[in-house]
């Protein structure tokens, strides 16, 4: 019983760690325009908008927090086998991760931007000072909260992986979690804030993305602030869900019926999802209405 | 004939000398590993293979719309196939490695239900973000009538773009992915770990218990290799975007399943040779 509270306890915890971490993620790559939003980013100078938006995208968001996630937790397992206590190789370890974050999002905004001189986008200095360092503020809060929930299922909860590769793992399910969840919000409620809202942006509007702010230019702080609201915090909640949810069957029910158990209430938990989102579509077309009018076959 | 005369081949049309080809490497490869490990490697690599094919099928149900599903401009989710495909079928590895101890039908069933639920979570989310965040109806480009609600699309598309957001054959979709690619990683962990345990004490001439730390983590690095190997290939066929089981790309998968076969008995094959030689 005291196994099972314990359990629990250390799943709500990783539960809450996932939840911060999938917020910070989305904010990081919605200010650092790292997700697919950035397409638009990069285009709009091509259209002739030039603009003052970080662009940084060093890859896709799963690819680039499986590499820091594993990074920080590789070192963080380096530190701990050198007899250095686990909070403060985990602190270590994400920071030297943070670095490398950091390198990569430099050099990232340089060499995208720098491409972009053709079409008279400009390389502002104060913009990569500025922003650099507020993204590598949530990549560290987001990477420590995955390599510390990882460090929690390996050695509170005794899952086989080793810390770096549950790094991995858990790293690029969080960028899938959080580009899936928060790109839209960033690409199309704050991108083109222009269009009409409860529609998608037409393709001709491409490139158009807003780049004023109520007093003069809008950067990606703005844009930070606003996404953080909806999209961020729904991407917190996906990522916690996802992470609580795989843990809790498994403490829970992994020992019921020989391993059944954990797969009933797995698939139960899916028909739940099924029906929300069900749900979720319905309400939409009920009260939302079409765009145009219901063709009724004869 | 010439690069200029010769017509552009339709995405979707299958080359039955190439799958042929496919074929005879596929048996090439499976021949080899009979010559360096006739019983356990084979039966590993037999595991692989099918572990990938489930992979590279799942992933031709995940619903993934890319740049332009982020501006609400096309159906899907907003993200890469392979990474998507990836996140949940990780997720479902790390549930069914978990379950390793309770038998190869149990671990498999486990890591596909966990991609299914990450896959479940993901897509209403997505859904909620969609509705509640952004007030869009969801909608497909690709049919008339959702296949399993019958719930017309074409109404609910807004002006200039594809559709948007998750219908619900779309949402089923992603979770079917998601199941099926949790299971084929975890049946690929499974084997390459079955594998590991049995040939690694003697290789490394270490006690099992001292073993098997290693063989857990190369098992595990292996399975996330094959994961994106087959994902990306994958992503290929389908050229980047799917709205799921409805969409006309979904029946290109007769080639990936040729291709996956392939490349995962290759990369098997390599993870065979560590401990086989």
């Amino acid at each position: 019983m005291e196994q099972i509270v314990f359990g629990i306890g250390i799943t709500a915890l990783t539960g809450a760690l996932a939840t911060i971490a999938g917020s910070a993620e989305d904010t990081e790559s919605n200010i650092g325009s790292q997700g697919d939003p950035n397409s638009q980013v990069q285009l709009a100078p091509q259209m002739g908008f030039v603009h003052r938006i970080f662009n940084k995208a060093v890859a896709g968001e799963p690819p680039a927090y499986g590499l820091w996630c594993a990074l920080g937790a590789g070192l963080a397992w380096a530190f701990m086998a050198m007899q250095i206590n686990a909070v403060l190789a985990i602190v270590l370890g994400c920071v030297l991760a943070v670095f490398v974050q950091g390198v990569y999002a430099t050099t990232a905004y340089l060499g995208r931007t720098a491409s972009l001189a053709k079409f008279g986008q400009p390389v502002y200095v104060d913009i990569l000072k500025s922003m650099t360092s507020v993204t590598m503020a949530h990549a560290f809060i987001a990477i420590f909260c995955v390599v510390t929930l990882c460090h929690l299922i390996n050695s509170a909860l005794g899952h086989p992986f080793p810390l770096p590769l549950l790094g991995l793992i858990w790293g690029i399910a969080l960028g899938a979690a959080g580009s899936a969840t928060g790109n839209p919000y960033y690409g199309k409620e704050r991108q083109y804030q222009n269009q009409k809202f409860g529609a998608g942006v037409p393709i001709s509007a491409s490139g158009n993305i807003v780049r004023y702010a109520e007093a003069g230019e809008r950067n990606s702080l703005d844009n930070g602030f606003f996404t953080h609201k909806i999209g961020g915090s729904a991407s917190g909640v996906c990522f916690g869900l996802i992470v609580f949810l795989e843990l809790w069957r498994t403490v829970l029910f992994d020992k019921v019926s020989a391993g059944w158990g954990a797969i009933v209430v797995g698939i139960l938990m899916i028909l739940i999802f099924t029906v929300a989102d069900r749900y979720i579509e319905v309400w939409a077309r009920k009260n939302y209405g079409p765009y145009t009018e219901v063709k009724v076959e004869s | 004939m010439s690069a200029v005369a010769a017509k552009p081949q339709a995405g979707g049309a299958m080359n039955p000398t190439a799958m042929g080809v496919g074929v005879v490497m596929l048996l090439i490869i499976l021949a080899l590993c009979w010559y360096v490990s006739p019983s356990i490697g084979l039966m590993a690599l037999v595991g692989i293979i099918i572990g990938g094919v489930l992979i590279g099928f799942g992933t031709h149900f995940v619903p993934v719309g890319g740049a332009p599903a982020a501006m609400g401009q096309a159906p899907g989710i907003a993200t890469g196939v392979a990474m998507l495909a990836a996140g949940a079928g990780l997720a479902g590895l790390f549930g069914g490695a978990w379950a390793a101890e309770q038998g190869i039908v149990i671990a498999t069933i486990t890591g596909g239900v966990g991609g299914g639920l990450m896959m479940a979570i993901t897509c209403m989310m997505v859904n909620f973000v969609y509705v509640f965040g952004m007030g869009i109806p969801a909608a497909s480009g690709k049919v008339l009538n959702d296949p399993i609600t019958g719930d017309s699309q074409k109404e609910f598309k807004s002006q200039g773009t594809e559709g948007h957001g998750l219908p619900f054959v779309s949402f089923v979709g992603g979770v079917i992915g998601g199941f099926l690619g949790g299971a084929g990683g975890t049946l690929i962990y499974l084997e390459l770990l079955a594998l590991y345990e049995a040939t690694l004490p003697a290789v490394m001439r270490l006690p099992a218990t001292q073993v098997l730390p290693i063989a857990v983590a190369m098992a595990g690095m292996f399975a996330v290799g094959l994961f994106l190997v087959n994902a990306v290939l994958t992503a290929y066929n389908i050229t980047g975007t799917i709205e799921g089981p409805h969409d006309p790309k979904f029946k290109r998968w007769p080639r990936a399943i040729v291709a996956s076969a392939v490349a995962s008995a290759l990369c098997g094959f390599v993870a065979i040779l560590i401990v086989a030689i």
